[in-house]
């Protein structure tokens, strides 16, 4: 009988970390320093039925004692430098992490279960695999939906859109930074250890609607454009290889 | 009834999930793959995906598997009966849910004997503070570790 580990798929994802976060008038990471822009939201916003508005603030580490509304989800940085998702090399940003945040006009909280509006250090627990460390920055992207949109699919699918053009004006910076100046390389193998125990992982998500719902396979990891909503798949089982989930093949819309 | 914001899994979460990694990481086990199952409406459906997730499995000739819930309440009818239908075609099976007192099971049955219960609140409730009462490294770990017992009796 074989013995030997057999490789398959080789994943490379390299880590640049940011010390500093600014809002300026264009796209740039230089020095481990990431600024962002704006500008690109207002011709977004204005072809929207569902959205109102949408504020960008930078959170500097240990500057949570201020305002937040509901948190939609929290979300990394990456992009894909060569090949597709779950193999090839992809870039990730540390030391920042996007979070969405959902209101509408008449003051309603974006959230389906339970609300997590509130002063941010005590709504975001910190440190956790889901969640940014005390001394990472926070881009809060604060989207305001028409008044009654929070219960509709499609408006919290075009929040989750538009939030995502914005980290792709980013991730496009990202996929040209120079790949020997990373901060940290992983190397991850879908592998086959023939004689060991075969063990499949089986992750339940939601899947009924609004503020319940996740996609798989988007086309940048932990992206949303390209990605296929559970809700449309039918809720059916679908199989992802270690590195396609490790390279961001599942993004929450809970 | 359905994700609370201290359970919801957040896609960072599953960008550097704890359960993959342990998982992963140990030489030990063969990870065959990654299986996500959604929460349809009606009973009919819940059935239907549970069914079929079993049948991927038995397919698969797995020696065992973990499944791990995002929320609870109406979403444990979904999780209870997967796992009924692992359970039922001998397959070992290991859990992980968010329990604690307030989220204790609708529905049960003899195959989930070991769920880690990855609460981490003294009060056991759900907090609406994100991130607090999502599975960590430890509960991973010991969720391998029951899998490893289970599978080591059913050879």
């Amino acid at each position: 009988m074989k013995k030997e580990e057999k490789l398959l798929r080789r994943l490379v994802i390299k880590t640049y970390h940011i010390e500093d976060v600014e809002l300026v008038d264009q796209v740039s990471i230089e020095n481990n320093r990431l600024r962002i822009s704006m500008q690109s939201f207002d011709k977004l916003i204005t072809k929207s039925q569902q959205i109102q508005k949408i504020e960008v603030e930078i959170i500097p580490p240990n500057d949570h004692n201020r305002w937040t509304n509901s948190i939609m989800d929290i979300i990394p940085i990456s992009t894909k430098v060569l090949g597709k998702l779950g193999e090839g090399i992809t870039h990730t940003l540390t030391g920042v992490y996007i979070m969405l945040t959902g209101i509408d006009e008449a003051g309603n909280q974006v959230a389906e279960f339970g609300s997590s509006e509130g002063i941010l250090k005590e709504q975001l627990y910190l440190n956790r695999a889901g969640t940014p460390a005390d001394e990472d920055y926070i881009i809060a992207v604060n989207v305001t939906l028409k008044e009654g949109q929070g219960t509709n699919r499609a408006a919290i699918i075009e929040a989750h859109r538009i939030c995502d053009l914005f980290v792709q004006e980013i991730r496009d910076k990202l996929k040209k930074a120079d790949g020997r100046s990373f901060t940290e390389k992983h190397e991850f193998y879908d592998k086959i250890r023939p004689n060991k125990k075969k063990v499949a992982i089986i992750k339940q998500v939601a899947g009924q609607g609004a503020m319940y719902d996740n996609q798989m396979l988007p086309l940048e990891p932990s992206g949303f454009t390209g990605g296929r909503s559970i809700i449309d798949l039918g809720n059916v089982p679908i199989i992802l290889t270690p590195n396609e989930y490790r390279d961001g093949a599942l993004r929450a819309m809970t | 009834m359905g994700i609370g914001p201290s359970t919801k899994e957040t896609t960072l979460h599953h960008f550097r999930d704890p359960l993959l990694n342990v998982v992963a990481n140990d030489d030990d086990i063969d990870l065959v793959g990654i299986i996500i199952v959604g929460t349809p409406q009606h009973n009919e459906e819940k059935d239907f995906v549970g069914k079929r997730t079993a049948t991927w499995l038995e397919a698969m000739r797995v020696d065992g598997t973990i499944i791990s819930v995002d929320g609870w309440g109406n979403s444990h009818v979904d999780y209870a009966n997967t796992i009924e239908e692992i359970g039922s075609r001998g397959i070992p099976v290991v859990g992980m849910s968010f329990v604690g007192t307030q989220a204790n099971f609708v529905v049960k049955n003899q195959y989930m004997d070991t769920i880690v219960d990855f609460n981490k609140t003294p009060a056991g409730i759900e907090t609406e503070v994100v991130g607090e009462n999502t599975p960590n490294y430890l509960d991973a770990k010991k969720a391998l570790a029951f899998l490893k017992l289970k599978m080591r009796e059913a050879d």
